[in-house]
């Protein structure tokens, strides 16, 4: 028997000074009781004598003892009066709960995550009552569920609440973030409790293992095999064949054939068709890769399957969206096409329409080639002016010279990106006049030689043609004319990647060729986010399954990110750490807190001392049949006398 | 406005009552209480001439054999002998509620219109210390409203002395017959002398005497300041189960000794609690002990 509010010192100094003063007020004045009445004739026929001015000896002792057991149990209920002995100071649990991908796989009649809901109602059952518990998700990220809980209603919530996420179990990080938590609080730590199946990504660096950490392991004796990775990519030599490559892995213990199917769903909506299939074998723990090959130029999703499915069937399927394959409307105006038609055609995603310079229209999309032609109205759109005459330039023709020798070019602009060409001499060349804002693509002694404006619409001016020029027989002229293209329309003429893989940190090698100021890293509704640039390696990461745009330079990786996070190693828990549910002291149930008796009970006491002996008398009449049954009755008949 | 103090289902069953005299008084008296005394008149007055519709037996045939002239007797009428009824309107009678009064004024207005309804008339007079208001009503149930309001009107108050109403009653009304006493009878200096004396003047003693419950057995124990509602005055005592107890045997024989005093005098005693209802003594009590019949 304890109290939970007070000391037995302390209940013993409040309960004597308050018999003391109860005590001292009867011996005083206590139950002196004035009362009004007709006459006082009869109360001198009584012949009881006056009372003492102060008494001094206890004359109703009933009343005192019922006053003070009614106090002593009041002032119980107050300290709160408990049977049995004390158990221990409240602690602060940290729960961390497994809530990673792999938790979604199937065992028996359920998933993993309603083995690990269930073990962790358990542990917070058998924890003492007054013990606080934070519910911690531990993913790739722990995040904390609840704060320090002590009502076991709403940590029952938050544990049903908990489903499985897309990453993988970052479990050196979940812990960190116990500890952490439970030095902050300044309560008494208790236990760092770990509940899930413990396969985790690999770590560089393990954080040091808790010494109050309690390992509830559940048991996932479970042979998976799924996708890790899928890549799509246009053939370089065929640009309307997607050349897809997909990775596999074997996470169980025995050797697996599986059958890898590829579908395609057009984005007009004319349903899934199965496109290509592939067995391959996985050995135990190890990957295995498939690569596809799919002839489409039009938009829609391609979608990569692995059977036969397993209990983990979340990482069985990926699905990645194909982009369609842009075209860049190219108008050309001249009247010798041939000349320029072989380095048109080169490029299979330039579509050129070649027309006389008497059939010229201003209002022409895509880029407009005006071969030694001055229109009377300039381009709307993009265009390349080659060897203007001098009156009609876009750009002054400084002067006309002879035998002219290409000393220079721009390789960091993207027209001249790969170009060096420095031995190339020009039987005739203009050299421009180049304003201060103007790129100067190729240089001669005299001067600039091709010059590029941006701005709105962008102009690109050859002061050669490189057809009627030694330039014809170099791979800089079509080198040339590609940049042109490119720089001109670069959306148009992005290199596309499309990666298919799981969610979480994604780590991408750029191409050598980019602009650090270039790289976007977007969501699929456009929302930037953020990532980390070392050299030409870009992290990112991203939580939620879903599309993210990479944009380096003239390449767009698009990430399919709809696999869960792969799990890389099973966690091994320390020897040292306790294990299973634990049993604890028998926990408090406040059901049988008894102060609500005790308070009843001093109360009912002190009701029936004040019926029986206090002011409350004046109802006596009503009680006084139960109390003293033997006594005569106040409704008297009238008196009668025998005549 | 104040609820009526008598409803009028009961009054209709009081329609049935009579008040009952014990003796016979020398007057005309209502209702169904017969005199032994004959004729309107007992006292010979004078004589004067016969006139043509005279009542016949009032004739002196002796001076007609004598004279042979008719000649009437005269006769000095009697008055009318009331109901009185005494109501006790003291402090005492407010105690713990104002129960007994109100239970009183209700009694004098049952009783009022039991004699009304006989034809009695019907004094009433509150009392303390000495003789208050008066009401007076006779002619039948229509004059009962005029009882009532007269009942309404009473200002109770005031210390009980029976000894000093009885006095100024007495030399008051000369006149014997029913007094009928609605009082607690709670007087310091005790009611049986003036009751004595009443009696012995010839008046016919009704006496009704009320108590509330506290009156009799005090549900009071342990250490009591009383206060008389009178006089003032203080008692401070230890009460307890003996002294209760020796209380009401004091109070139980102050009664014997009031209804004793009423039945040697020829008259009748009632005593009852506040908490009968009124219904139970008049048809009850009232009945028993020949007050009403």
């Amino acid at each position: 028997m304890y109290l939970l509010n007070l000391t037995f010192l302390q209940f013993a100094a409040l309960f004597g000074s308050i018999s003391a003063l109860a005590l001292a007020l009867y011996l005083l004045d206590r139950s002196r009781r004035r009362q009004v009445v007709s006459t006082l004739r009869f109360w001198a026929a009584a012949g009881q004598p006056a009372a003492a001015a102060r008494r001094r000896r206890i004359q109703q002792p009933w009343s005192l003892i019922l006053q003070l057991a009614g106090m002593a149990l009041l002032l119980l209920a107050i300290a709160q009066l408990h049977f049995g002995k004390p158990g221990p100071a409240a602690r602060d649990h940290v729960l961390i709960l497994d809530a990673s991908a792999w938790m979604n796989a199937r065992s028996g009649k359920g998933t993993l995550m309603d083995i690990a809901r269930l073990r962790a109602r358990q542990y917070i059952r058998a924890l003492p009552a007054r013990d606080r518990i934070m519910l911690v998700r531990a993913d790739g990220l722990a995040t904390p569920a609840t704060p320090f809980e002590p009502d076991r209603a709403k940590l029952d919530a938050a544990i049903l609440a908990s489903h499985p996420g897309a990453m993988a179990l970052n479990l050196d990080r979940a812990l960190a973030f116990a500890r952490h938590i439970q030095a902050q609080t300044g309560g008494r730590a208790g236990e760092i409790a770990f509940i899930g199946a413990g396969r985790t990504v690999e770590s560089a660096s393990p954080a040091p293992v808790p010494p109050n950490l309690r390992v509830i392991l559940v048991p996932d004796a479970i042979q998976n095999c799924g996708l890790r990775r899928v890549g799509m990519r246009r053939s370089a030599a065929d640009p309307d064949t997607w050349e897809i490559y997909v990775s596999a892995h074997n996470y169980g213990s025995e050797a697996r054939n599986v059958t890898l199917t590829l579908d395609f769903a057009a984005a007009a909506g004319s349903g899934r068709l199965p496109v290509g299939s592939r067995t391959i074998t996985l050995p135990p723990g190890a990957d295995a890769e498939a690569g596809f090959r799919y002839h489409s130029a039009s938009a829609g999703t391609v979608g990569v399957e692995l059977l036969p499915h397993d209990p983990f069937p979340a990482d069985d399927r990926a699905e990645l969206e194909a982009p369609a394959q842009p075209v860049l409307p190219v108008t050309v105006y001249s009247g010798q096409p041939e000349l320029l038609s072989p380095v048109l055609a080169s490029n299979p995603r330039v579509s050129a329409v070649y027309r006389k310079p008497s059939e010229y229209r201003p209002d022409d999309r895509g880029l407009v080639v005006l071969d030694r032609f001055i229109p009377p109205v300039r381009p709307t759109a993009d265009s390349l002016w080659i060897d203007p005459p001098a009156s009609g330039s876009p750009i002054p023709v400084r002067q006309s010279i002879e035998s002219a020798r290409i000393v220079r070019w721009d390789g960091s602009h993207p027209i001249g990106a790969g170009l060096r060409t420095k031995d190339l001499r020009l039987e005739r060349a203009s050299i421009f006049e180049a304003a201060p804002d103007d790129a100067v693509i190729a240089a001669a002694d005299a001067g600039p030689v091709i010059v590029a404006r941006g701005g709105t619409p962008k102009i690109v001016v050859f002061g050669f043609h490189p057809s009627l020029s030694p330039m014809r027989y170099e791979l800089a002229t079509p080198l040339l004319f590609a940049g042109v293209e490119r720089w001109a329309a670069p959306e148009v003429l992005r290199r596309w990647e499309i990666i298919g893989g799981g969610v979480g940190v994604v780590k991408l090698v750029v191409d050598e060729d980019y602009s650090p100021t270039g790289v976007k890293v977007a969501a699929a509704d456009g929302t930037a986010l953020p990532f980390t640039l070392r050299g030409r390696v870009l992290h990112f990461f991203s939580g939620a399954p879903g599309a993210v745009r990479v944009t380096a330079g003239d390449r767009e990786y698009v990430y399919s990110l709809t696999l869960p996070e792969p799990w890389e190693a099973r966690w091994q828990p320390p020897a040292g750490a306790a294990r299973g549910i634990p049993r604890f002291v028998p926990s408090l149930d406040p059901s049988s807190d008894p102060w609500p008796l005790l308070a009843a009970l001093g109360a009912a006491i002190l009701t029936a001392e004040w019926i029986l002996f206090g002011r409350g008398k004046r109802w006596d009449g009503r009680f006084r049949l139960f109390l003293r049954p033997g006594q005569a009755k106040p409704h008297a008949r009238p008196v009668e006398v025998r005549r | 406005m104040p609820a009526p103090l008598l409803d009028r289902e009961f009054l209709e069953r009081l329609e049935r009552l009579t008040l009952h005299w014990q003796k016979s008084f020398p007057g005309l008296v209502g209702g169904h209480n017969a005199s032994r005394f004959a004729g309107a008149g007992q006292e010979f007055l004078d004589h004067r001439n016969f006139h043509h519709g005279d009542d016949l037996r009032a004739v002196n045939w002796r001076a007609y054999l004598r004279l042979e002239k008719l000649f009437m007797k005269m006769f000095q009428v009697e008055p009318r002998v009331p109901v009185r009824l005494l109501l006790d309107s003291s402090s005492s009678m407010l105690t713990h509620g104002g129960a007994k009064f109100d239970y009183a004024r209700r009694l004098a207005g049952a009783l009022s219109y039991v004699g009304l309804v006989r034809l009695d008339s019907v004094e009433i007079h509150a009392f303390h210390n000495r003789l208050g208001q008066r009401i007076c009503s006779s002619g039948g149930r229509s004059r009962f409203p005029a009882v009532m309001d007269g009942l309404s009107a009473i200002e109770p108050g005031g210390r009980t002395d029976c000894v000093a109403v009885v006095r100024e009653f007495i030399g008051g009304y000369s006149q014997r017959g029913l007094v009928i006493i609605i009082s607690d009878f709670l007087d310091d200096n005790g009611c049986e002398r003036a009751l004595q004396y009443l009696a012995d003047y010839g008046h016919e003693l009704m006496l009704l005497q009320l108590w509330a419950e506290e009156d009799r057995v005090p549900p009071w124990t342990g250490e009591l300041d009383l206060r008389d509602v009178e006089t003032g005055a203080d008692l401070k005592l230890n009460a307890d189960e003996s002294s209760r107890e020796r209380y009401t045997r004091a109070f139980d024989e102050y009664c014997a000794a009031l209804q004793a005093l009423a039945v040697r005098s020829g008259g009748r005693y009632a005593g009852v609690p506040v908490s009968q209802p009124l219904e139970n003594l008049i048809f009850g009590e009232l009945i028993k002990v020949r007050g009403i019949a």
